[in-house]
């Protein structure tokens, strides 16, 4: 490698000066939306933790970092040998300018961003990772799997492009067991029958606190915006999965004391908007924040980084180590939503399940440059949105700021074309 | 009696007001926008005022679109250009015609809005952060070309042999017209070339599954009638040109506050 493409201390600290700034008036502008929960500040105090006061994640000392990306890496497996699964995938725009010297330019963002933090080593929560667990997802997570090597020691996963029949689960299964021994010498702990269960459990936890809240989520007024709502499910990133639960079993009492005192944060002519499409991680919020300082209601998302690793727990139906082992091979591939796989008709079953459920007026299909896997699926999307009568636009978006008026008048457009149907209809 | 119901819209070039009354276009002005679109818009409403013999109380809404509609404190409530546009169409569409799809190009974006029998926006498109396919390209070019933004399109007709201009970027393309220039091609054919270029580049924008209903063009790039040639050369249909072009997403404006005030 050249001299000039390595990092050097001043430009770290520039990068520093920069990526802090940015994520705190990200924060900020996401805390200023709506009046937040008491009981929500903890997730925002993570998030400003990892990415502005640049702390390590809070965790027991003996527990260590496997960095994962995706989400097709069971968050079970890593806690059943002792360590806390640290979501990789990143929204940073700093990182992203920085990984831009190391990835092709019409890669997308977020290998980017996620390559530029493995370069800058400025981030405790990306650094202090051991090992990084890679599915081999889309063309851009493949290829960065072989390059980031380089800076962390990496474990490509094996995702099958095929989910449907029980063979495409065996070639998953018999990843996860490939990776057990490398987990086990990571960390030194033996995963066994027992731990997996409680790893199993610890996790299944969560995802019924998750489920919990989508009720909340979903109500009409909202009781809480949708921005922060996905900077919540963001934090799960950062924090080990039981302290997200508890905290999250907090929020829900408290929205549910909201919902008993009326007190809502939506009024009733606010169109209730679904966002799907590439991942929206942390800081890149710009697309659910435009959506609500220009009046929409953030009512659903179908992301990777939102509701879709979070609402599906793994369902044990034989409790023996195989058994459970093959409930996580089919758990993480069968229901995952991800465009990667070659048939994804799930995914539009789903988001019709959600604009029924949410009530959703409009869909805003985010696409990050050079993300052609979800690119694919918009025409589908877009179809099968017509026959509901339900609008849905396409915004492109990069991990910059210089697109966001651009963004916005579309976002604007988009939400006065609810209003005026909405308005037509009742007329 | 029936009031008046003023638009505005700020685009970055032109500021552009439509007064109406009775959903009929009593009067439009045009100022350019400088660096001042509040002051322009004060200016543009004492004006209209005084032409028409009205005072301010006459007006009952004034609604604000355009790029710097958020900042012009004289309006009551702004909407975006999509929806002016949209709402514009129903008044300043030819006779006749039912627009499906209306293709604006104004002085830095050109945007196509697709539009069901019912005149709702049904979906719409937008160039990105460039300047190539909107109004600034073009006179950016006339300037080269040593003619004016007026000239470009009855010239560009004279063109029997309209050349190739392949680049995508306003500044490549600008060089590239410049030794087009130097190699001493007629300039009626350059102008041709750029109108074709131009519309191609817009076309890219347009969806094929979005059908019916005619074509209209709207914006000031609409007065430019070799823009329009080539739009029907290249899509080989019919494209309409909007009554007052350039004023649609002011008239579309002021139709929406006649109709009902802020939405």
């Amino acid at each position: 490698m050249s001299e000039s493409s390595e990092i050097n201390g001043r430009q770290r600290e520039l990068f520093i000066r920069k990526s802090t700034r940015v994520a705190a008036s990200y924060l900020k502008r996401a805390k200023a939306l709506s009046e937040m929960p008491d009981a929500a500040k903890p997730f925002f105090d993570v998030l400003e933790n990892t990415y502005v006061k640049l702390a390590d994640i809070q965790k027991p000392e003996d527990m260590k970092s496997i960095g994962t990306l995706c989400v097709m890496v069971p968050a079970e497996l890593v806690y059943a040998a002792g360590a806390m699964p640290v979501r990789l995938c990143s929204g940073s725009y700093t990182a992203y300018s920085i990984g831009d010297d190391y990835i092709p330019r019409d890669a997308c963002p977020l290998v980017k961003a996620v390559m530029g933090f493995g370069k800058i080593k400025a981030l405790p929560a990306f650094d202090n990772c051991s090992l990084l667990v890679a599915p081999v997802t889309c063309d851009c997570k493949k290829k960065l799997a072989g390059v980031i090597d380089s800076v962390k020691d990496t474990i490509p996963l094996h995702i099958p492009p095929l989910k449907k029949d029980d063979a495409d689960t065996e070639v998953f299964l018999k990843e996860l067991y490939r990776l057990i021994p490398l987990l086990e010498k990571e960390t030194g702990k033996q995963v066994t029958a027992k731990s997996l269960a409680e790893g199993i459990n610890m996790v299944g936890n969560a995802q019924y606190e998750m489920s919990e809240f989508l009720k909340y989520r979903r109500h009409d007024p909202a009781l809480m915006s949708g921005t922060q709502v996905m900077s919540v499910m963001n934090a799960y990133s950062y924090m080990p999965v039981n302290m997200w639960a508890k905290q999250m079993h907090r929020l829900n009492e408290e929205l549910k004391l909201r919902l008993g005192q009326g007190h809502f944060v939506s009024r009733k002519n606010q169109p209730r908007i679904l966002v799907t499409g590439s991942p929206i991680a942390f800081p890149n919020i710009k697309v659910p924040l435009l959506i609500e300082e220009m009046g929409g209601v953030l009512a659903a998302d179908e992301t990777c980084m939102g509701e879709r690793g979070l609402y599906d727990p793994v369902s044990v139906i034989d409790a023996s180590f195989d058994g459970m082992m093959r409930s996580l091979a089919s758990r993480y591939t069968k229901p995952c939503t991800c465009p990667v796989f070659v048939d994804n008709s799930q995914r539009i079953y789903r988001i019709k399940q959600m604009i029924k459920d949410n009530k959703i007026q409009g869909v805003i299909y985010h696409v990050l440059r050079g993300c052609l896997v979800y690119d694919y699926e918009y025409q589908l999307m877009e179809d099968a949105m017509g026959k509901m009568d339900i609008p849905i636009i396409r915004v492109e978006s990069d991990y910059n700021e210089e697109d966001v008026e651009q963004l916005r008048i579309r976002i604007e457009a988009f939400i006065e074309l609810i209003k005026l149907k909405e308005l037509k209809k009742e007329a | 009696m029936e009031k008046y119901y003023l638009g505005l819209d700020g685009g970055s070039t032109y500021l552009k007001a439509a007064l109406m009354k009775d959903k009929k276009v009593v009067g439009t002005v045009v100022y350019p926008t400088g660096i001042d679109n509040n002051g322009v818009a004060k200016k543009i409403v004492a004006a209209l005022c005084k032409k028409y013999g009205i005072s301010r109380t006459d007006i009952g809404y004034i609604m604000a679109t355009g790029y710097s509609r958020k900042i012009l404190e004289v309006a009551d409530d702004d909407i975006s250009e999509i929806t002016a546009h949209a709402y514009g169409v129903r008044v300043t569409a030819p006779q006749g015609y039912r627009p499906g799809m209306v293709i604006d190009i104004g002085g830095q974006d050109s945007k196509i809005i697709y539009l069901d029998a019912n005149y709702n926006v049904k979906n719409f498109t937008m160039n990105d952060k460039c300047a190539a396919g909107t109004g600034k390209f073009m006179e950016v070019i006339a300037q080269i070309l040593e003619t004016t933004i007026d000239q470009v399109g009855p010239l560009s007709l004279e063109s029997t042999a309209p050349c190739d201009i392949n680049s995508t970027c306003v500044v490549f393309a600008q060089s590239e017209v410049i030794s087009l220039v130097a190699r001493k091609v007629d300039r009626r054919d350059i102008l041709a070339g750029m109108h074709l270029s131009m519309a191609k580049r817009i076309i890219k924008m347009m969806k094929k599954s979005e059908k019916g209903g005619d074509i209209l063009m709207t914006g000031g790039g609409a007065l430019n009638t070799g823009i329009h040639r080539a739009f029907e050369e290249e899509m080989l249909k019919d494209v309409y040109v909007a009554k007052y072009p350039q004023f649609n997403g002011a008239v579309g404006a002021a139709l929406i506050a006649s109709e009902r005030g802020g939405i």
